[in-house]
């Protein structure tokens, strides 16, 4: 019977021939046989898929993982995470210190100020010995003649439908004489220091009435508007930090086109277009304007004083000759888009972020969408190729997943939990690396509470948990306790100040000294109130929902009674933390490398939907955090940091947790190559920086075909 | 019968506009935005997200914005609002990725279906026949995703190969040969899964469907004609048992975009139901409609696929 043997035959053929594809499938040990390019390819491994790869666009970290392999920024930071010249090979900060001749005013004597009269006085003074310090930073002098200018200002005026609208208005104002002050360094005490010769009280009461011309017919709300906007935007005394770049030569695009000073400009103009919707935008918003000095030279100046604003220059710069007007409008005519789509084109709707072309160390391949990314060296990188040939980004959403396609060989390096880290710590297959990273995570106390008002009560609480537990039981120690606001890896942070002991004897101690005393029920009690409050945590992130638990159980032992709940994140992020409606919360933050805590903690940032949601509030703190920002120095930023991290630390308005620890786990015969001018190679074991980046050193990891012995 | 299909036809695309009217409300009536205007994104300020959300119109009436989605869509012009992509081209990049899996898959299933159907059902009571009925109750019970993990996690442990995707990472350098079987060995495993399921139903229904038939006073009457046990089996009872499956190869086709959903988010293979899946996950409107409105084409593709097919093998059925 044929039929009866083709339905037996069928099912046979087809599971032998499916079965014996096992067989042309490399195993882990031999991946390299018959592949010898196997050993010059990583393959990362990546929960999610990027989004678009251009470095002024992006804003998740897949995209920015691939962006940084392909783009290069002016600066990066080196393995001490200092300041380090990449596109940019040098760079020098200076000022512009503008002052208005303010007519209305009188010098300290009575006499009227004029411009002469005022740069007689600065330059006589200088000369005095009170002010040798202050004549020594200054290149120059000079009085700028007054000027109209005219100004778009925003405002919002009540549409016809009655809701607040946003427009704006032209006005013109006529700036007085100004003295330009040329600066060698920054010095945001510029003008404290000359109050003895212009008068303590020289910068205020700027008659800015009789300079304003604002146009005929505007409302009387709008006018309030504009004026409250005027000592803002044309300040008495206005503070202009300068940074100018020497740009390396010789660097090209993965295309071959030479990277100069157009581009630079070309990048910051494309961020600063609001048609292209870039989420940089507020890091290159303190820019007043950037001027092309020559090809190599450009010359960023600030319209304040923002010392972090220089990092904004680590960012990818972007190639001109292929985004500009003509290369848009040449992609619009090539892919044949309706009039509509035309006129809503901008760089967001450009093939080249699909196919980005940067002038990093790998350049671009193939994009297929949820499946991989992938690079090759660029042969041509100033610094020398990488020795990785190829670079692929795998999407893999699932982490299970990722773990057994490193088992199988078919990725080098995948986001290994603590757990799964301890587990490799035994095998000798792989090498693993635990380091510092940006992250910590805290319980914050709304200090505005009456219950946690005082600083002891927070300590007090602080003392009876024992954080030792949570790094040993929750990241099974991949965790390092912390004291204060900063990334323990950078130099912000202050080693010096000491953790919080685990005291719960003492804890009990301060609280009754305080007045609390343990009613008939074990719980503390203090006018007939029970001490009792909610901690609350976002779902989803099972770690913050043990360290509730946990902490909850050690305040128990004191007579604190805490109560916990869990909410979705929105409902949380909407109805607790943007409104200030809850008692205290745990939570972590992701900080970045520069000193600025201003939006963490300055008082000013404590209303709704900001992030001193925690309502601290400290003149000491505030003055510090201000003092910071606008510092240029990176010794005295440092020493004000570490002032700033005690201050914080006494206050206690979190008690801080601990800092997860990085983890990474590679095939032991991945190792970092060095090179002598013959081309000789050694090898090393890979060593994360001080810092804590492991993969500082990328672009000299290779896989060797047997696993050597260090 | 050419009458009957112009009919549906008409009915079918008015459905299929019924249809689409009924997913874009769902889709809107669901919680959640966007995550490209997500608004607990701190990098996002509020009148960006407000231009993103004009461009995407996201704040017109419910109606209008489904007048711009079928606009873009007929006009080829519909963009995912994650990634800016057209998203025809999108689907069919990931039609041609699926398309290997739902063909492994399916032929895994109606291979091994029969025999052992026919098997179990000749042997009614046999051994042979309780252990199919027990291992197909097994798979029924079974959760598809579970089988999945034990068995990924089974394969790369003892045999050392990777299984996950569509093919070995690294192996651009490997001679064709090796690549070609390399992507077969993916295929293997996640279709085997994929179609464990379905062996172990269809494989039943042919069993109860030949016992149907092997009942019947055809069937007698061929054994009183004396002719050989295999004859009357395989050419008298199975053709008459085979007239119901027939219609279920039209009811397959929609099993193309929403039946591997599953699979290929365990084994991330880039195809239409890890689309979809990412799609929900990030509210990528454009993307999920227009996926949606795919699977309701093909589900009503499907069954008039079917229907007239049964007309073609039941000369008893007359379309009209």
């Amino acid at each position: 019977m044929r039929l009866k043997r083709w339905l037996l035959f069928a099912p046979l053929l087809l599971t032998v021939f499916l079965l014996q594809s096992y067989f042309w499938v490399p195993t882990y040990e031999h991946q390299a046989t018959g592949n010898p390019k196997r050993l010059v390819t990583y393959i990362q491994g990546s929960s999610g898929d990027a989004k678009v790869l251009n470095p002024i666009l992006n804003a998740d970290s897949a995209s920015s993982n691939i962006v940084g392999h392909v783009f290069e920024g002016l600066l990066d930071l080196d393995a001490d995470l200092n300041l380090r010249g990449r596109l940019a090979t040098e760079w020098a900060i200076s000022e512009k210190a503008y002052l208005f001749v303010s007519a209305s005013n009188r010098f300290p004597d009575g006499t009227e100020v004029t411009g002469t009269q005022l740069i007689n006085r600065i330059r006589a003074a200088l000369k005095e010995k009170s002010f040798s310090t202050l004549a020594k930073n200054i290149k120059d002098i000079q009085v700028l003649p007054p000027e109209k200018l005219t100004q778009k200002i925003s405002m919002t005026e009540k549409g016809e439908d009655g809701k607040p609208k946003r427009g704006e208005v032209e006005i013109s104002f006529n700036m007085p004489a100004r003295v330009v002050f040329s600066l060698h360094q920054v010095d945001q005490d510029f003008f404290t220091q000359l109050m003895p010769v212009i008068g303590d009280r020289y910068l205020e009461n700027f008659p800015y009435d009789q300079h304003l011309n604002l146009p005929e017919g505007i409302q009387p709300e709008i006018e309030t508007q504009i004026h409250a906007q005027l000592a803002d935007l044309f300040p008495v005394a206005e503070h202009n930090p300068i940074i100018d770049f020497q740009l390396r030569k010789g660097v090209r695009f993965h295309d071959g086109h030479e990277f100069d000073v157009g581009d630079v400009k070309f990048t910051y103009e494309a961020i600063m277009n609001p048609k292209n919707l870039s989420p940089r935008t507020s890091d290159f918003e303190p820019i007043k304007f950037v001027k092309v000095l020559d090809t190599h030279r450009v010359r960023v100046v600030y319209k304040r004083l923002f010392s972090p604003a220089i990092n904004a220059w680590m960012m990818g710069i972007l190639p001109e000759h292929l985004l500009n007007a003509e290369a848009m409008q040449q992609e619009m005519e090539k892919r044949e888009l309706s009039d509509a789509a035309r006129a809503a084109f901008g760089m967001r709707d450009s093939q080249f972020n699909r196919a980005p072309v940067g002038s990093g160390s790998y350049q671009f391949v193939e994009w297929q969408s949820d499946e991989f990314i992938h690079l090759t060296r660029f042969e041509q990188y100033w610094e020398g190729p990488a020795e990785y040939h190829e670079f692929f980004m795998r999407i893999i959403p699932d982490l299970f997943t990722q773990e057994v396609e490193f088992h199988a060989g078919a990725l080098d390096d995948y986001g290994a939990q603590p757990h799964q880290v301890s587990r490799y710590r035994e095998d000798a297959q792989y090498q693993n690396f635990s380091s510092l990273g940006f992250g910590y995570s805290y319980i914050g106390y709304n200090n505005r509470r009456p219950l946690f008002a005082d600083p002891e009560v927070r300590k007090a609480l602080g003392m009876a948990i024992n954080v030792g537990d949570f790094i040993k039981y929750l990241l099974y120690g991949e965790g390092e306790r912390i004291t204060g606001p900063y990334p323990k890896n950078t130099q912000w942070y202050d080693p010096s100040v000491p953790p919080l002991p685990y005291d719960p004897e003492g804890a009990k101690a301060i609280l009754m000294s305080l007045g609390w005393t343990l009613n008939a029920d074990g719980w503390l009690e203090k006018d007939g109130k029970v001490f009792e409050f909610n901690l609350i945590t976002n779902n989803g992130n099972p770690i913050r929902k043990n360290i509730m638990t946990i902490a909850q159980n050690a305040w128990k032992k004191i007579g604190v009674k805490c109560n916990t709940q869990v909410f979705e994140w929105a409902v949380f992020l909407k109805d607790f933390v943007n409104t200030a409606q809850f008692d205290a919360v745990v939570l972590g933050w992701s900080m970045g490398v520069d000193p600025d805590l201003f939006q963490l903690w300055h008082s000013s940032e404590a209303g709704p939907q900001q992030l001193n949601f925690v309502g601290y509030n400290n003149p000491k703190s505030d003055d510090l955090i201000v003092r910071i920002r606008q510092e240029y120095d990176v010794k005295r930023q440092r020493e004000m940091t570490h002032q700033l991290h005690q201050q914080i630390h006494e206050d206690q308005p979190y008690t801080f947790l601990y800092a997860p620890l990085g983890t990474k786990v590679l095939d032991k015969k991945i190792v970092l190559v060095q090179r002598d001018e013959d081309g000789n190679e050694t090898y090393e074991k890979i060593y994360p920086t001080k810092s804590g980046n492991i993969e500082f050193y990328f672009n000299k990891w290779r896989k060797l075909e047997m696993t050597p012995d260090f | 019968m050419l009458a009957y299909i112009g009919r549906n036809l008409l009915l079918r695309v008015v459905l299929l506009f019924i249809v689409s009217v009924l997913i874009h409300g769902l889709i809107h009536l669901a919680p959640g935005e966007p995550s490209a205007v997500d608004p607990s994104n701190p990098r996002m300020k509020p009148e960006d997200i407000a231009k993103i959300r004009a461009a995407f119109h996201l704040d017109d009436p419910l109606y209008l914005q489904y007048g711009y989605w079928v606009r873009d869509l007929v006009q080829g012009e519909l963009k995912s609002f994650k990634d800016n992509q057209p998203v025809l081209g999108k689907i069919w990049r990931r039609f041609l990725n699926s398309l290997p899996l739902f063909i492994c898959s399916t032929l895994i299933v109606w291979t091994l279906a029969f025999p052992v159907g026919i098997q179990a059902a000749i042997r009614r009571g046999a051994v042979f026949d309780r252990s199919s009925t027990f291992v197909a109750y097994a798979l029924i019970s079974f959760p598809g995703f579970f089988l999945s993990y034990i068995a990924i996690l089974g394969v790369v442990e003892i045999f050392q190969v990777p299984v996950i995707g569509m093919r070995t990472f690294g192996m651009e350098g490997a001679a064709g040969s090796f690549r070609f079987m390399d992507r077969v060995w993916h295929l293997v495993i996640p279709s085997l899964l994929a179609a464990l399921g379905g062996i172990a139903v269809l494989s039943r229904y042919v069993r109860s469907q030949m016992l149907e038939v092997v009942s019947q006073d055809y069937v007698r009457t061929a054994r009183a004609k004396g002719l050989p046990n295999d004859t009357v089996i395989y050419r008298h009872a199975l053709r008459n048992a085979l007239i119901p499956f027939i219609t279920m190869f039209g009811l397959l086709i929609p099993g193309l975009v929403g039946g591997s959903v599953i699979f290929e988010t365990i084994f991330a293979w880039p195809g239409l139901g890890l689309l979809g899946y990412e799609a929900i996950l990030s509210r990528d409107f454009p993307v999920i409609l227009t996926l949606n409105v795919f699977g309701a084409m093909l589900t009503l593709i499907g069954t008039l696929v079917s229907d007239v097919l049964y007309g073609i093998a039941d000369p008893r059925i007359r379309l009209e």
